[in-house]
């Protein structure tokens, strides 16, 4: 970043620059929105505090999920261990807050496995130059199973306060949401976070250019982690306990979240307000179908055409 | 499914029950979660964790089926249904969904044994009735939990192995998913039997899906390493099926093995003649969740826990499963009659 442009032309184009990486999304936040107002209209109770507390609970770890998949798309990179490292936050959580090293230990000890296991993968893929989705996929195994080691059946305790706190009657999830997006948003002004697009994009061209390709493969995988294990405490706060595979579908769910924002598996493509509403399409769903009154066979089918037209519209209006 | 007259007749014999009959039971304390501010007619939610495997079709089918006799009664006037696909966080989502439209009553198998607690609890403060069958959670605050003793399916399943095999030998045990609270406690319930019994060595042990084909792999991958098995106790239908199948494939003889009502397990049985013993979860814990939320909404005092005799299939009344093999899907499970009236037994055991 050598060219220091003037603030007030920065600010010029701040907005231009971010309309247009919004092109590709327009159509599905539009979608998102009808989804949003027409739940609204099934189900007015959203406006009150619980009802909006309840339903932005049930979309906070799925978007957690997506952002955790969405980093490591943009870098080029995947993870199929997304749903196992969700179950074994949870279960560290479980086992951990209620014992002797309390809450705080405890969210230290969730932090640090995420941190270390993304850490640890990227290590692996980025150091070893091995294909991401054998080594997440092995990964999968591994931690699943650690999970299942930590907590054989689902069981364990959080501390009613800390369920009340996260997912009671309170939007803390949602507040929550905002500050991990405002925190997303100042990493991608660090050294780090400007190589993240960079990396993905063109990883030789962006090595070339001194970008510090690896650290920041290798620090998007350890995030990811962070944001996978995060996303297993709150699943645990929510239910107020662990269950060691209560997050197997989120491996898939947060690579469809991802893809349904528009971000391509290739690196470099797509945005992180993409994931997040793809992440709360997926969500929305469920509930507008279930006000739908929708039969489960022909969920199954709306979804899937939800999806192909979410991702599809665009295409139709470049023609 | 209306084969109500002859489940009438044949539910006395196929479930020889120890049921004390409290003729006049008066319904003075109202069910727990009831707070007696819903009048019929209901509607009765039904969170299935997920619709697609034959048993969970079985299962709906008998929810539809007493939800179609209700609404002849005037008290249910509509059934939803949602499927959460497997996924345990979808289901506490949909379960909420079901309280924020006001549901009458939520039945539930749990996709996780933890996982709903909470969202049960805010549905049991909102007056709903909540019953929970097959797959359980670890919770008070729903009204009715109903379920057939996993522990002691494990337990009468060793016994018979055991002896069936002269209380020495070699066996295999086959395993449904690891981390399912089920699994875990049959295997549990089996543990004591095999304790006792120090010369039966266990070769092997494996986790799969129930369903046949994976049961089937596992099974195949055991026998070449083990050329001399003696039993085999299976701890579900479909894994029966396949070990059995294995066995054939691989020209080995049959021996003892343990299994459930599955169809294709007890035909399997009687065209081997195997020497086997199988129980069953009966299909209509389905149609006796739906009928006991009903029964609770209306104010009649339900116990907190229902435990739903295990029916024991043996060469004695095989024939009698069989025979009405056709009524059932070649997947499924021929589960044993049912009417009202044992339900009504049901409900009146303390």
């Amino acid at each position: 970043m050598s060219i220091v442009p003037s603030a007030k032309s920065t600010g010029a184009l701040y907005w231009p620059v971010q309309a247009r990486r919004n092109i590709g999304v327009r159509s599905l936040f539009l979608v998102v929105l009808a989804f949003l107002i027409a739940y609204g209209v099934l189900f007015p109770g959203l406006f009150a505090a619980s009802g909006f507390a309840k339903f932005t609970q049930s979309w906070f770890p799925l978007a957690l999920v997506a952002m955790a998949q969405a980093i490591l798309m943009l870098t080029g990179g995947i993870s199929l261990a997304i749903g196992a490292t969700v179950s074994l936050g949870a279960v560290i959580a479980a086992t951990t807050m209620a014992g002797p090293f309390g809450v705080a230990g405890g969210a230290a000890a969730v932090a640090l496995t995420g941190l270390g296991i993304g850490a640890a993968t990227g290590f692996i893929v980025v150091k070893l130059r091995l294909p991401a989705i054998v080594v997440t996929l092995a990964g999968s195994f591994i931690i699943g199973g650690a999970a299942l080691l930590i907590l054989p059946r689902p069981g364990g305790a959080i501390p009613a306060w800390l369920s009340d706190l996260l997912a009671g009657d309170t939007p803390a999830a949602f507040v929550l949401l905002v500050v991990i997006v405002l925190l997303w948003k100042l990493y991608l002004a660090t050294p780090l976070g400007l190589s993240l697009y960079a990396a993905g994009e063109n990883p030789v061209g962006a090595y070339r250019s001194g970008v510090p390709v690896d650290a920041a493969r290798v620090a998007a995988y350890a995030i990811s982690g962070l944001l996978s294990t995060g996303a297993g405490l709150f699943v645990a706060a929510q239910t107020g306990s662990g269950d060691p595979v209560i997050g197997t579908a989120f491996t898939l769910n947060s690579i469809a979240a991802a893809v349904l924002g528009g971000i391509g598996f290739l690196g470099g493509q797509g945005t992180m307000r993409g994931a997040l509403a793809g992440s709360l399409l997926l969500s929305l769903m469920i509930s507008v179908m279930f006000f739908l009154g929708f039969t489960p066979v022909a969920q199954y089918v709306a979804q899937g055409l939800i999806i192909i037209g979410a991702v599809a519209i665009p295409q139709f209006r470049k023609v | 499914m209306k084969k109500s007259s002859f489940f009438a007749s044949a539910s006395a014999l196929c479930l020889g029950l120890v049921l004390a009959v409290s003729a006049g039971t008066t319904a003075n304390a109202a069910a727990n979660c009831i707070k007696g501010d819903r009048k019929p007619p209901y509607t009765i939610g039904w969170a299935d964790i997920y619709s697609v495997p034959t048993w969970m079709k079985q299962t709906q089918g008998t929810i539809e089926a007493e939800v179609e006799t209700l609404k002849k009664q005037g008290l249910v006037d509509k059934l939803v249904v949602t499927d959460a696909q497997g996924d345990a966080n979808v289901q506490i989502q949909q379960i909420q969904s079901m309280i924020d439209s006001n549901i009458d009553a939520i039945i539930l198998i749990a996709g996780s044994s933890t996982a709903p607690a909470r969202v049960l609890a805010d549905a049991c403060a909102k007056g709903i009735a909540i019953i929970n069958f097959d797959s359980l959670v670890d919770t008070d605050k729903v009204t009715a939990k109903v379920n057939t003793d996993s522990s002691q399916w494990g337990d009468q399943a060793a016994k018979f192995l055991i002896n069936a095999i002269g209380g020495k030998g070699k066996i295999l045990i086959l395993n449904g998913p690891a981390g399912i609270s089920v699994s875990d406690d049959r295997r549990k319930g089996a543990d004591a039997e095999l304790k006792a019994h120090p010369d039966v060595k266990v070769l092997a042990e494996t986790n799969t899906p129930y369903n046949v084909a994976p049961a089937q792999e596992a099974v195949t991958s055991l026998l070449f390493a083990n050329p001399e098995i003696d039993g085999i106790l299976s701890l579900g239908g479909a894994l029966s099926a396949g070990a059995v199948l294995a066995l054939d494939k691989q020209g080995r003889d049959q021996v003892p093995i343990t299994g459930e009502n599955a169809r294709q397990f007890l035909e399997l049985w009687k065209e081997k003649g195997l020497k086997s013993w199988a129980t069953m979860q009966p299909n209509w814990l389905g149609a006796f969740a739906a009928y006991t939320a009903v029964q609770a909404l209306q104010g009649k005092d339900v116990p907190a826990f229902v435990k739903i005799p295990l029916p024991v299939i043996d060469n004695s009344n095989i024939d009698e499963y069989l025979a009405r093999a056709k009524d059932f899907p070649a997947d499924g499970y021929i589960y044993s009659p049912y009417d009202e009236e044992l339900f009504k037994k049901l409900l009146a055991q303390k």
